[in-house]
């Protein structure tokens, strides 16, 4: 009976409810103006052998400032990256190799290339615009007896992109992405993401993420660990200067 | 017993003649049924035992890795520039079709292979074709990297700039003819615009079988037409043809069909058809056709003789069981001995044959003096009332013969002696490449790759060490710059060529840093930097996971195993010499395994001609109930053999798995003339026939059966006019061991029996 009222409730609410406004619903969710946290990046190949990195990141708006340094292993501590998103440019995005004392733009021109190593690629981390895409809500659904819109996105003709479409599990009520699948230009099923939140001061926080390649039966587990939210970082901050110095 | 048994089928077959046909008919088509079951395998890797230590070093690393011998796709035209943009958008098809056969792991072309460029000094990777449409400026800014990149043109490109390299990496060693079919079928459309060249180890494997089985059976027919036109010169009766024939290719569907039903109840693959199988009916008609000449030629004797049919019959079946008998059972018995083989198939190969044989001898017992018997034959007609051309021929060549026995003897006991020489000059060596005769379609492409591309072939070093340690990568890149002076190789690429391009890069691309950085934490760096914009799997064949292990592949021309083994111990060698404190090594790869392989089967295949000569040693001990008479059998096979190895090292004529393979079936073609030989000899002692005549009389009755079945077998001598080397020794090896054991027989034999024939007309009689 609970679940059938639960099933109703969702069906109701989807009533009238666009992909468009979906989208935009996910988008004005109240997030934390900046962040602190530590990830726990893990890398497994199709044998399964693996492959992990411990890395502390620093965000503002949303992720569209960040310093990240990488804290093991040993070999690659000291090692930071820096990215600034910009509207009418290019991202910016600097390197520091502290071996080779030297600070290293690095250009974003392919969307599709991966993310330090990982499943996971820039595209992968960036916002889907409600320009670039057409999003349909094309069913609903539960996951771990969470109601859930099933939303598809298709990207526009002009978007370069390695993706035909993906759908998204998205919570009804909370408009949180809890699942996604990604598939690629020949229309096979290319990723599968599995995001998992924690309330932190009223804010649904993303406390990890799991990507599978199917294609290549390579995945990626990205969890993060020691949240410190609102801490009123600077703009100044995002600055090539602090690459070199590692946050306590 | 074996009196009853050959009394109760004489009577049967001449008694019972018509039901007998049916009953044996029926029953060999019950059994040749099964040939709807035979499971085809062309893929030679199958074949190859996984328990060689070279073999399993190279399991490792495909398992670990991924399979490193390449199919190479080269297409261009001579003499134009392949860098444009149509020839570029056909790669970049060609590419993608390629990705798509399902037994495709990778595909490595200009549309799949990443640049680095040094952008602000930073690490840029990116497509070297980002999509299928260049424009000119892309096409030149692409050729121009190429053009200072030489360690990536080199796998991509001709040295002319002509033609463009496609590698296919497959996913294994599963379907090899199938890659190489969805290949041909993707590559068709094109070849009106381009000319193809294909190669690589896989496509070599992959077409051969195909090619074999093509021209097997177009040889074979010219061999059966030329056998069947030899038989009718000589028997002048079309029906006794067609009766000798009938006896053929009833034992070979019965051989085939047991094939099937062995495979269908016991889905062993030892019983699948592969390629080396398909000699298998080349052979089962020697031994089928020889049953059958010596019944019709010795029934026409006595038919001439006594002027009766069944008369004529009887003496010739009561003289012919025995030795017919015998000679399936021993050359059955020299087949069975295969199943020591190192190549599973062979197992299938020596029990299936053997089955054959022994259809063959039931057939020639029953249903050829059946048949005979309903047959109403004309006593005036002159293939039984005059004597052939190789009869005539024969009784004077046992005239001269047996007047100089001891020079026949010595003579031929002198060649054997001289040629015996020659084996230790046997030279133990596959080239894949001298598979195939000059100008043939598949010898040129490969030399073409080895010319003009990165080469067909490749040798490959597993290191294991730490592969971020500056130490260990300096030595890799030393082993490298060695292995480079090979004046058969043609590029070397591992991780160590991927970190010197990087370290470049991110120097600003002064050629000063193109070497491995003087620290791990600078290595790391690199690594790190690159993971920023390549893709996790771009190293996955030059290193594993943990940066533990890697490859060094040598991209090189196709060279003979032993090449590869000079090349293999003196990397080695130059190995110890700069110390491997820090790091071991192994070599591997396809050819490696090779000569592993090479040397097990001729090992293997020199055990079973030894092992069946001791058997049939014994087995004519038993029947013929004197080891003298063992002894004597087996004198003709020993010096063919030995004059078969010896001529090989005389000629220098390679020994390889293959020729190894078929000089086994010199066994199974040649015991039958000595046996025949003794048992007609042992015959007349028993019949009182004097020293004077014996061996004349020998060399009358066997000679002739002996020598028609040699030159009806010549047709298969129509083999040497293959394009495919492994078929011309085959040809030439039947051609061979036809003469060779009958001359054996004929001068060795007869002339030694005639020296000894006092005390063996003795033995005889006893």
């Amino acid at each position: 009976m609970k679940k059938l009222l639960t099933i109703i409730m969702i069906m109701s609410r989807a009533l009238g409810l666009t992909g468009d406004e979906l989208v935009q619903k996910m988008e004005d969710r109240i997030t934390p103006k900046d962040s602190k946290a530590d990830m726990i990046m893990t890398l497994t190949n199709k044998k399964g052998k693996t492959r992990s990195s411990s890395l502390r990141s620093i965000t503002k708006d949303d992720g569209a400032k960040q310093i990240i340094w990488f804290l093991s292993p040993a070999d690659d501590k000291g090692v930071s990256f820096l990215k600034i998103e910009h509207d009418e440019k290019d991202d910016e995005m600097r390197m520091w190799l502290p071996a080779f004392k030297k600070i290293r733009r690095i250009s974003a021109k392919k969307r599709s290339d991966s993310f330090m190593g990982s499943d996971m690629s820039y595209e992968d981390m960036s916002t889907r615009q409600i320009d670039e895409f057409n999003f349909n809500i094309i069913g609903n659904d539960t996951i771990q007896e969470v109601g859930c819109h099933l939303l598809e996105s298709k990207p526009k003709e002009h978007i370069r992109t390695e993706y035909s479409r993906h759908i998204t599990w998205v919570d009804s009520t909370l408009f949180l992405p809890l699942r996604e699948e990604s598939y690629d230009k020949k229309g096979k099923l290319l990723k599968e993401k599995v995001f998992t939140y924690m309330v932190i001061n009223d804010y649904q926080i993303l406390l990890k993420v799991h990507v599978a390649n199917i294609q290549k039966n390579h995945s990626t587990t990205l969890k993060f660990e020691n949240i410190e939210l609102d801490r009123g970082v600077e703009d100044s901050f995002f600055h090539e200067r602090y690459l070199k110095r590692l946050p306590k | 017993m074996t009196h009853k048994l050959k009394s109760w089928a004489l009577n049967q077959a001449i008694e019972h003649s018509r039901r007998t046909v049916i009953l044996v008919l029926l029953i060999t088509a019950f059994i040749g049924s099964g040939v709807r079951f035979i499971f085809l395998d062309d893929n030679i890797m199958n074949m190859l035992p996984k328990d060689i230590d070279s073999r399993r070093i190279w399991d490792e690393v495909i398992e670990e890795f991924k399979y490193t011998d390449f199919f190479f796709v080269a297409f261009g035209n001579p003499n134009e520039k392949i860098l444009n943009p149509d020839a570029l958008a056909i790669a970049w098809d060609l590419t993608e079709k390629f990705e798509n056969i399902s037994l495709v792991d990778e595909v490595i072309s200009i549309s799949t292979m990443n640049r680095m460029d040094s952008e602000d000094g930073f690490l840029e990777v990116a497509d070297l074709m980002p999509q299928k449409h260049l424009t000119d400026e892309e096409v030149a800014s692409l050729s121009d990297y190429l053009e200072n990149n030489s360690n990536i043109s080199s796998r991509i490109l001709s040295k002319g700039g002509n033609y463009i390299n496609i590698v296919i990496r497959p996913k294994g060693d599963d379907d090899f003819p199938g890659l190489v079919a969805a290949v041909n079928e993707i590559t068709a459309p094109y070849q009106n615009q381009y000319e193809f060249n294909f190669g690589g180890q896989p496509h070599l494997t992959g077409a051969i079988p195909e090619l074999i089985k093509t021209e097997t059976q177009q040889l074979m027919l010219l061999g059966l037409f030329i056998m069947a036109t030899i038989l009718l010169i000589n028997l002048r009766s079309l029906p006794a043809v067609g009766m000798v024939l009938s006896v053929i290719f009833l034992s070979a569907l019965a051989m085939m069909g047991f094939m099937g039903w062995v495979y269908y109840f016991t889905e062993t693959p030892r019983f699948s058809f592969s390629m080396v199988n398909t000699s298998m009916p080349i052979v089962l008609l020697t031994i089928a056709n020889s049953d059958g000449v010596h019944i019709i030629s010795r029934f026409f004797r006595e038919a001439r003789k006594y002027k009766d049919v069944k008369k004529a019959l009887t003496m010739t079946m009561n003289q012919l069981m025995l030795p017919v008998f015998l000679t399936s059972l021993t050359t059955t018995a020299a087949f069975l001995t295969m199943v020591s083989s190192p190549i599973s198939t062979m197992t299938g190969y020596g029990v299936t044959i053997g089955f054959g044989i022994m259809w063959a001898w039931i057939l020639s017992s029953t249903y050829l003096p059946a048949v005979i018997n309903l047959k109403k034959w004309d006593m005036k007609n002159a293939a039984i009332d005059k004597p052939s051309i190789l009869e005539k021929l024969i009784h004077r060549f046992g005239k001269s013969l047996l007047n100089y026995p001891k020079q026949v003897f010595l003579t031929g006991f002198l060649i054997v002696a001289v040629s015996s020489v020659g084996i230790w000059f046997i030279n133990v060596e596959v080239n894949i490449i001298n598979l195939f005769k000059p100008g043939h379609e598949i010898r040129e492409s490969t030399l073409f790759l080895d010319r003009e591309m990165a080469g067909s072939m490749s040798l490959v070093l597993k290191v294991e060490g730490d592969l971020k340690d500056p130490a260990v990568l300096n030595k890799m890149i030393d082993i490298q710059d060695y292995i480079s002076v090979f004046p058969t190789v043609n590029t070397t690429f591992s991780i160590a060529d991927v970190i010197k391009e990087m370290h470049k890069s991110i120097m600003d691309n002064d050629p000063k840093f193109d070497s491995i950085p003087e620290t791990r934490g600078k290595i790391n760096n690199l690594f790190t930097m690159y993971s920023m914009s390549g893709d996790p799997d771009d190293f996955e064949a030059l290193v594993d996971y943990e940066y533990e292990t890697g490859l060094i592949t040598a991209m090189m021309q196709s060279v003979s195993t032993k090449e590869i083994v000079i090349m293999a111990d003196q990397i080695e060698a130059y190995i110890n010499e700069v110390g491997t404190e820090e790091f071991t090594t192994e070599t591997s790869g396809m050819m490696m395994f090779l000569k592993d392989f090479t040397n097990l089967v001729v090992q293997s295949s020199i055990n079973s001609i030894l092992l069946s000569l001791v058997i049939i040693f014994f087995i004519a001990w038993i029947f013929f109930k004197h080891w003298k008479f063992g002894l004597f059998s087996v004198i003709p096979l020993t010096s063919a053999v030995i004059l078969n190895f010896g001529l090989m090292g005389w000629f220098g004529i390679d020994l390889s798995h293959f020729t190894a393979l078929l000089t086994a079936i010199i066994i199974g073609v040649g015991v039958d003339f000595a046996i025949h030989y003794i048992s007609e000899f042992i015959h007349y002692s028993k019949n009182g026939i004097g020293t004077d005549e014996i061996s004349r009389q020998v060399v009358d009755d066997v000679g002739y059966p002996i020598l028609l079945d040699v030159f009806s077998n010549m047709g298969f001598g129509a083999l040497v006019a293959s394009s495919l080397i492994p078929l011309v020794h085959m040809g030439g090896l039947m051609v061979f061991a036809m003469i060779s054991t009958s001359l054996g027989t004929l001068t060795i034999l007869a002339s030694l029996m005639e020296i000894n024939k006092q005390n063996l007309i003795k033995l005889g009689n006893a």
